[in-house]
């Protein structure tokens, strides 16, 4: 029962039971702005029946030559709409569109390694845990880059992992 | 910042690089001082002169900022042998729009362009200039200007955004859309129309002008594969459709819509809408902003015959039935919810039957009940069923919860689910005492027994049953409310402890706990836990509500300021940023985005909590210091004397507030912040239906209106009646050297009579009721709702009688310092006389006695001290003799009895709250927990016992898994008990310092006198 369209700054005035989660980070309102300004495809809601927020995900496409790729900035869903498979719609949702409408060739997303139950889910999305950055978040956890090979990746050349950690200045984009 | 040819702003680039380099890394000094070779080298470059002005404002130095920007911006206007480029334009407009003074940046853009007129950079800088300005018909004529110049798409865009923007916000007429319609035509018709928002602007267009044929036309064409996802655009070709009235046309393209997304519920009630030209869910013209979706499907009745009505029904049915078939999974719930509609349409219809419907509900249960969105999903199918269905309805519920061993978190679930239910349906709030109470424990007992399903989980995940111990506190709520018994609430307060100590992430809990907190004076505590909700940015806007009114109330001042503080910081902050994210949009191409980020803004801009955020600031400021005249002085001066909330005030009425509290998180009691069901007696279940919150939301926000009016005119009216105060004494005048102007104390009756007014009395009659009151004639009842209100306008209306002798004549005057006086210490009094001991007094009125203090009594006593400035000024000897002098000295006499009296009214709250900070905490905690000690038959105690036996069993041989057992072990209800004690003891403290930095302030002043 998921209505799922476009993420508008309205969206921002309704969203306190999404975001009082402690692990759903409140950004700044340039951020989501930011966004919605420049990528409006990649930032969805969920509403339920009643006009409930149920979770939203917001993204990016970016990149240059194969490196250009659907990315998931943050996913997140209310507490109420928990255990029905609704980050996986909304993941669906993301990589269809850097599939099908920006032709990217993966869609990728960083986790802190401490998120068990979120790198779980993830694999279950078809991710695959890429590399490992290390202290990534406020220098100090490590993140791990989990991937999703698109449709364009034909050898699936964007998932294999590498050998090695990385640092946060040797990522390509942030 | 870029360059071109290896120049920037006319210099080589590598002369710059320094300067650069040294203001990204934050060096400022550095930054300055690699600025001084460079303007010696180019002395006459408005990009070298740009730099050091941006350094300098970023090193605070404004005025040195500004100047320097004026001589570059002079350069740039004298002198024909400089470089215009955007480069240092931009980077004067960065200081000037820090400096305020985006007028400046505004017109050294508007010069530039008028000497390089083909210059498109500058353009596109001055555009974005009229952007941050909002002038709408400017940045449509630059826009346009750009479009003739190249032609391009996006400018025409711009354009044609620009015309939207000043009728949806500014005071276009509609008839500027059929010339953005027409630009758009013509440019299609040369140039063809590439980006989906293009699309989407023109369609928009046309749908603010009714023109829904022309839109499906231009939808359906070939510019339609514009919108690639297509769903999408067949959700808005369904829209356009019925909003044109073509309902049969928007059935079909609805029901394709559901045959791609079987999920999506909005659109089946679009498909239903249009099936049934009932035009239920078709209101999409107005979209619902509100943060309390109240949202309801109440559709109209059908026009239909019968036999259309049910032969269309049976066709949704038929769609339904075969959506149901296509779904592989459990996880599409909206055709089975349809199914539930049908049956509540048949019966709006006045064709169904009820038992048809609970019997949809059922299956729905039977499927989806272990959803925790079972009963949200399902809640407005409820209300339209009588109370003897809802009973049957609830039994049957219960029965369908038959224990699935293999499947325990399932069984759980719907066993919440009906407890959920049996609150929607409101059969909670009907049950005889000891029901409630067996349904608490029985809550309870659940949370504890399926404790160990969720020993596997990652502390960071929810676990099962988190619901459980809510709903248990709702009813303990309600226990204490019906009961009045203390116990009750301190069960409720111990229950959700004791479910923070297991996991304590969940803010359901903080937000029942901050205002239990908040109601029983330990607003500390409370204010600990918002904290620890992490409420930042935009959560500001919409979540404040929980905590800021009573902090207002409260001697909290250092973290009332700092709640203020933040909030006003971030609403200014994005007020400043968000015309540059808009003109993002315009660079990006997110036309839609463009409209919605204006509006957006506006929505802010008349944010009722914002502007009560900003009349709230001062007034707390003023509190303060309002045991120094001199620093009040201050900070009147810094809003221009109170002038400034004058304006605010005088506008109120005619704007449209917005108010974006997100109230549903609110618990049932307090529904909205002007409310608390528990200061009232219980009176029946009323109370909690769906209409009598949305009177009250609507109430509230009018209320809330009257409050800003009001609370506007304070600073004003504090500094009016110090002048008055200053000019009652003779002499005073020639003594201080400082004209009186009467005008003040005009203005000031002016105010008292607005006042009044607000406070829904003429001024003679609130002058007449005053004097009533104050002489016995009558009670004091009439002012109880608005208690601080009156007292205000009381000290006011004697500071503007001291010096215009007008109530009542001149023997009078002695009255209203009498009246005052008296009034005051007659409600301390009360207030004092009728609170018990705070610990087992929730709900007692410090917060009135809070204000009273610090509101009259404050500005009474800032009278006080500017008669008794005037009459002792200071470095001058009092003249002797004169005919002045009698009348001096009575009045001095007056001031002396009311310092007396004031003290004396003060030193009453001081002995209150001595008495209550003398016991002993463990005293007091020990009160606390007694009430839930007590092994009786009836009263409070028994759900806490459950948690008591829980944590207690030391022998258990249930496994909670590790982290759950070391909670377990470590919680202590007496810990609770002290930190409620030591967090009232600190309000308690607070208040005191206040009470006793006023004594001293008077004591002084009378030593002065």
């Amino acid at each position: 029962m998921t209505t799922i369209r476009r993420f508008s700054c309205n969206d921002l005035l309704r969203f306190a039971s999404v975001n009082l989660d402690h692990l759903t980070e409140t950004f700044n309102m340039s951020f989501y702005m930011t966004y919605m300004a420049r990528w409006p495809d990649y930032f969805h809601v969920a509403e339920a029946p009643g006009g409930r927020i149920m979770g939203y995900i917001m993204g990016k496409v970016e990149g240059q030559g194969e490196s250009w790729h659907g990315h998931v900035t943050a996913v997140t869903v209310a507490p109420e709409y928990r255990r029905q498979q609704l980050a996986k719609k909304l993941m669906n949702m993301l990589e269809d569109v850097s599939d099908k409408i920006d032709k990217a060739y993966f869609v990728d997303l960083f986790v802190r390694a401490s998120n068990t139950p979120a790198i779980k889910m993830y694999e279950k999305l078809d991710y695959v845990i890429y590399r490992r950055v290390l202290r990534y978040y406020s220098g100090e956890e490590d993140g791990l880059d989990m991937r999703k090979a698109l449709s364009r990746d034909i050898e699936k050349k964007s998932i294999i992992p590498l050998k090695r950690p990385v640092t946060p200045d040797e990522l390509e984009y942030d | 910042m870029a360059s071109k040819f290896g120049l920037a702003g006319g210099i080589p680039e590598r002369r710059v690089r320094p300067i650069w380099d040294a203001i990204d890394s934050r060096q400022f000094k550095n930054a300055l001082k690699h600025c001084t070779p460079l303007l010696s080298k180019y002395p006459n470059s408005p990009y070298a002169l740009a730099l050091k002005a941006l350094v300098l404002e970023r090193m605070g130095k404004a005025e040195e900022a500004f100047s320097v920007c004026l001589n570059a911006k002079e350069l740039l206007y004298t002198n024909d042998s400089v470089l215009i480029d955007d480069l240092t334009l931009s980077t004067l407009q960065i200081v000037f729009q820090r400096l305020n003074h985006l007028d400046m940046a505004t017109s050294c853009y508007e010069y530039a362009c008028a000497k390089f007129p083909s210059n498109l950079d500058l353009m596109m800088g001055l555009f974005n200039c009229y952007v941050r300005e909002y002038s709408f018909v400017k940045q449509q004529q630059i826009a346009i200007k750009m479009y003739k110049i190249v032609g391009e798409e996006r400018f025409l865009l711009w354009a044609v955004c620009s015309i939207q923007l000043q009728v949806l916000c500014g005071n276009g007429g509609e008839k500027l859309l059929h010339l953005a319609e027409g630009l758009l035509k013509k440019h299609i018709a040369s140039h063809s129309l590439h980006e989906p928002e293009a699309l989407i602007v023109y369609i928009s267009l046309l749908e603010q002008q009714s023109k829904y044929g022309d839109a499906l036309e231009l939808l359906t064409g070939k510019f339609g594969s514009l919108i690639m996802t297509e769903a999408d655009r067949l959700r808005l070709q369904g829209r356009l459709l019925a909003r044109g009235g073509n309902c049969a046309a928007a059935t079909s393209i609805f029901q394709k819509v559901l045959e791609l997304c079987p999920d999506d519920w909005e659109c089946f009630l679009h498909y239903l809408g249009c099936l049934l030209e009932d035009d239920g869910s078709l209101c999409m013209g107005t979209k619902n902003d509100s943060t309390y979706p109240l949202k309801t499907m109440d559709s109209q009745v059908s026009h239909l015959t019968d036999e259309a009505f049910g032969s269309r029904l049976s066709s949704a049915s038929s769609l339904v039935q075969k959506l149901l078939t296509e779904a592989s999974d459990d996880t599409v719930r909206c055709p089975y919810l349809a199914n539930i509609e049908i049956e509540r349409r048949k019966l709006l219809h006045g064709k169904g039957d009820a038992n048809k419907l609970m019997e949809a509900l059922i299956e729905y249960f039977f499927r989806f009940g272990h959803l925790a969105c079972f009963a949200s999903d399902v809640e407005t199918f409820l209300h339209i069923l009588n109370l003897d269905k809802k009973t049957q309805l609830l039994e049957k519920l219960m029965e369908c919860c038959e224990p699935i061993p293999t499947n325990p978190r399932k069984t759980l679930g719907q066993h919440i689910t009906v407890f959920k239910i049996q609150n929607i349906v409101g059969s909670m709030f009907t049950l005889p005492l000891n029901e409630l109470e067996t349904t608490a424990v029985k809550m309870t007992q659940l949370y504890c027994e399926n404790l160990p399903l969720s020993k596997d989980l990652d502390a960071q995940e929810s676990m099962y049953g988190e619901d459980l111990l809510s709903m248990a506190c709702n009813l303990l709520v309600q226990l204490f409310w019906r009961t009045r018994h203390i116990g009750y609430l301190v069960e409720s307060i111990m229950i959700l402890e004791f479910g923070l100590s297991v996991r304590r992430h969940i803010w359901q809990y903080k937000i029942l706990l901050l205002h239990l907190y908040s109601h029983w004076n330990s607003l500390p505590l409370a204010y600990e836990w918002y904290k620890t909700l992490d409420v930042k940015n935009i959560l500001l806007e919409s979540v404040s509500h929980h905590i800021l009114p009573q902090m207002l109330s409260s001697p909290l001042w250092a973290d009332s300021t700092d709640i203020l503080r933040d909030y006003l910081r971030f609403m200014d902050d994005h007020f400043r940023e968000s015309a540059d994210l808009t003109f993002l949009a315009y660079r990006h191409r997110s036309y839609s985005k463009v409209i919605e980020f204006v509006q957006f803004k506006e929505r802010l801009q008349q944010s009722s909590q914002y502007m009560m955020a900003k009349i709230e600031t001062p007034i707390l400021q003023l509190k303060q210091k309002a045991n120094n005249i001199e620093e009040e002085e201050g900070i009147l001066e810094s809003s221009k004397h109170g002038v400034q909330f004058l304006e605010l005030s005088d506008e109120i009425g005619s704007k449209s507030l917005t108010f974006n509290e997100e109230l549903q998180l609110r618990p049932w009691w307090t529904p909205t912040c002007d409310k608390n069901y528990l200061l009232e007696p219980f009176e029946g279940s009323s109370y909690c239906t769906r209409e009598t919150l949305y009177d009250q939301i609507k109430q509230s926000q009018a209320k809330v209106v009257k409050t800003i009016e009001k609370r506007s005119l304070l600073p004003r009216m504090v500094y009016l009646s110090i002048q008055c105060a200053s000019s009652s004494f003779k002499e005073s005048v020639e003594a201080n050297g400082v004209v009186f102007d009467p005008k003040l104390s005009s203005e000031l009756r002016l105010l008292l009579d607005r006042y009044a007014n607000i406070l829904g009395f003429s001024f003679q009659d609130a002058v007449g009721l005053a004097f009533d009151i104050s002489s016995g004639l009558k009670d004091s009842e009439a002012w109880s709702c608005n208690l601080i209100d009156w007292m205000n306008f009381l000290v006011f209306l004697n500071a503007w009688n001291l010096y215009s002798h007008e109530v009542d004549g001149d023997s009078n005057r002695h009255g209203t310092w009498l009246i005052v006086n008296s009034i005051l210490k007659k409600h301390i009094l009360d207030k004092v006389g009728s609170m018990g001991p705070l610990e087992s007094s929730p709900g007692c009125d410090l917060p009135n006695l809070v204000l009273l203090v610090t509101e009259p009594i404050a500005w009474h006593i800032l009278v006080i001290q500017s008669c008794a400035r005037s009459l002792v000024p200071s470095g001058k000897r009092k003249k002797k003799g004169g005919p002045a002098e009698n009348f001096n000295v009575q009045l001095s006499q007056e001031l002396q009895e009311s310092i007396l009296s004031v003290c004396e009214t003060i030193e009453l709250v001081r002995q209150w709250l001595n008495q209550q900070i003398i016991k002993s905490d463990d005293y007091k905690s020990e009160s606390i927990l007694s009430s839930l000690l007590e092994e009786k038959e009836e009263g409070p105690g028994k759900v806490y016992r459950v948690v008591e036996s829980l944590t207690s069993s030391s022998t258990s041989d249930v496994d909670f898994g590790d982290r759950i057992t070391r909670a377990l072990q470590s919680w202590s209800a007496t810990d609770i008990a002290r930190k409620i004690i030591c967090s009232q003891r600190t309000a308690l403290s607070n208040f005191l310092k206040i009470c006793d930095s006023k004594i001293k302030s008077l004591q002084a002043l009378k030593a002065h006198l």
